[in-house]
């Protein structure tokens, strides 16, 4: 059954209109130019709005998983200790005009911090009470390449209500029920016509055209896991100095370091988490000394098998979305793409040669 | 909202007890707040939790305590980085926060009707203290076969848990075995590694379960000793320690391969350990 799904339009002119009036009730953010760069901000009229931007460099990710949380503050109090609350978990988000790369790791990491035993709460409420409204990308850099990781310019379905920019309008989508029921509640929004979904696939099938990656990822986790003594990975690593910029930019990374911040001498303090990276050998490195990860070697290969093995295996899914940052941004030029193309074309000789311990 | 996954639990100390004559390792029993807290806490030997000293941070540590051992939980703690050196400068009645319990614990349903090896060296000890204590339960004890303890140590004064170690010593349904490198004086139990040690006693493989804690190099040659002696490699088990922070596979330091130590772990057959990369 074909599902309608009332898509609507509106005007890029009436932009504000839609921020002062129909989504007032929520925190909306955006991406806005700073600097030189655009960065995912907190807005309330249309301004400073750069819908046409290639990407954000810090992924929006940062809006309900900032660099450094507060997981709780405490004061000390006689004998005793309480603790206070300090995130804003309640607080009704919008993320407007989000990737769809950056939408699909928000999937991502909702499987990874619900899965097992132990569910992240605090990630889970926010991102419960987030909405995503995205919007494809008319013209692809030549980094991305979501299309080779299950990913598209135009997927909708991470997000709740999608937008397509049709030059003077976008068209709007509602895809989630809550998306539904938000674009429902606005009634000053035009039905889109005929043409407009015209114009849309089209703008689909040029920004799909317009990736010129097409790598080959069949049975990736199982060539990395036979390959993880291959000699490959030292030259793969010579390169890298190790700044973990493609970790820090990652949309889908999600390691954390924890942290207590003291203020002696007024009795009080909070822990906070802040990223972290396995990059770093200080993130292995054992109080005695022992670090099970000392090598550039290996700690260049677990962010590689993170991604592209152990996610397969743990959760049958690739932990990577296409957005290509880490390649945009790797001051050495490290390429994911190049790396994983070299393993996927390894000869049954090459299979055979091994690093040396 | 307080995140519930991150909360430390509140404890105050009940007892600090030295344990070695270096004084750089501690034991310490932990009392909750509240009542409930204590009720919620259900573990077996074998599992770890975060210790909290608020303003100093938190850091994961297996328990010392066995189950059977009601109303507190003990701790065995080596005087190593911040937190565990505010471990050993806080008091009697000071204020410890607690998360947990975490990860799987020795597989003490499995073990039962097998003989059981415990190999412990140094330090390592105090997971096997907790499961030497279980095991020899009287609620437990008719479960399992023999049990064979076999601890070593550099000096006489480096052996934990000595007043543990003389009750234990009294049973006659519990084989000890204590060494140290070297002859020292008054010393009355076995002398040399503990790899060499295992091999002279040879616990026999049949029906039988090894768990192995200590120190990497003893881990390694008593592993050779064992299966030497037969011990296949789903017979030998070991209790991994990785730098840690959340406890609750969220934080991603502690992976090895696609497993997470915290939550996949901390004990892993040897087995296991064969089919998983080298990162440890």
């Amino acid at each position: 059954m074909v599902e309608k799904k009332l898509e609507k339009i509106i005007f890029k002119q009436d932009l504000d209109r839609l921020f002062e009036e129909s989504l007032k009730d929520f925190t909306v953010y955006g991406p806005i130019e700073k600097k030189g760069n655009i960065v995912f901000e907190k807005i309330d009229k249309s301004d400073n709005l750069k819908l046409n931007y290639l990407n954000s460099k810090i992924p929006p990710k940062s809006v309900i998983f900032p660099q450094t949380e507060t997981l709780f503050e405490y004061e000390k109090k006689d004998d005793e200790i309480i603790f206070k609350e300090s995130n804003n978990v309640g607080k009704k988000r919008i993320i407007f005009g989000i990737r769809p790369c950056d939408a699909h790791s928000f999937t991502l990491l909702e499987t990874f911090f619900s899965f097992g035993k132990f569910e992240d709460d605090l990630f889970l409420k926010k991102r419960e009470n987030t909405i995503l409204i995205g919007i494809g990308c008319n013209t692809p850099k030549n980094t991305c390449f979501c299309t080779s990781v299950n990913g598209h310019p135009f997927k909708d379905d991470d997000v709740d209500i999608f937008l397509v920019d049709l030059t003077e309008k976008y068209l709007v989508t509602p895809i989630s029920d809550r998306g539904k029921e938000l674009i429902e509640g606005i009634s000053w929004l035009n039905n889109a016509n005929k043409n407009d979904l015209k114009k849309s696939v089209e703008l689909a099938n040029n920004a799909e055209s317009a990736i010129e990656t097409n790598l080959n990822l069949d049975n990736i986790s199982e060539k990395l896991d036979n390959n993880f003594y291959n000699s490959l990975w030292k030259e793969i690593s010579e390169v890298c100095i190790g700044c973990g910029t493609c970790a820090f930019l990652c949309p889908t990374c999600h390691c954390f370091d924890v942290i207590d911040e003291e203020d002696h001498y007024n009795n009080r303090g909070r822990r906070v988490r802040i990223w972290d990276t396995c990059q770093f050998p200080l993130y292995t490195l054992h109080t005695s000394g022992h670090n099970p990860r000392s090598s550039r070697i290996q700690r260049c290969r677990n962010r590689i098998l993170h991604k592209f093995c152990y996610y397969p295996q743990n959760y049958d899914l690739i932990g990577c979305v296409g957005c290509g940052r880490c390649i945009q941004y790797c001051p050495v030029n490290n390429d994911i793409r190049v790396i994983l193309d070299k393993f996927q074309k390894l000869s049954e000789e090459e299979e055979e040669k091994l690093l040396v311990a | 909202m307080l995140p519930e996954l991150y909360m430390p639990k509140l404890t105050k100390i009940r007892n600090i007890r030295s344990e070695n004559q270096a004084n750089d390792i501690k034991t310490f029993e932990l009392v909750f707040n509240n009542q409930e807290d204590l009720e919620e806490f259900n573990y077996i030997p074998g599992q770890f939790a975060e210790l909290s000293i608020l303003g100093k941070g938190e850091c994961p540590i297996g328990i010392a305590s066995s189950p059977t051992e009601p109303d507190s939980l003990k701790f065995t703690v080596k005087r190593m980085g911040t937190v565990t050196t505010a471990m050993h400068d806080s008091k009697e009645e000071d204020i410890v926060g607690i998360r947990g319990p975490f990860g799987n614990g020795w597989p003490i349903e499995d073990m039962k009707n097998k003989n059981i090896v415990i190999i412990g060296g140094g330090f390592a000890f105090s997971t096997l203290r907790s499961l030497t204590e279980y095991l020899i339960h009287e609620s437990n004890r008719s479960e399992y076969g023999n049990i064979t303890v076999i601890y070593g140590n550099r000096n006489p004064g480096e052996l934990l848990y000595e007043p543990e170690i003389e009750r234990w010593k009294k049973r006659d349904d519990l084989n000890i075995y204590l060494t140290i490198d070297q002859e020292a004086e008054g010393w009355s139990g076995m002398v040399g590694y503990v790899a060499p040690v295992v091999k002279e006693i040879s616990p026999s493989p049949d029906d039988s379960i090894a768990t192995v804690c200590g120190p990497p190099i003893m881990i390694k040659t008593t592993i050779d000793v064992l299966k030497e002696l037969g011990f296949s490699s789903e017979q030998i088990l070991n209790s991994l320690e990785m730098r840690m922070k959340c406890g609750v596979g969220k934080c991603g330091r502690c992976n090895i391969g696609n497993k997470y130590v915290c939550i996949d772990g901390p004990v892993f057959s040897l087995k296991e350990l064969e089919d998983m990369p080298d990162e440890y």
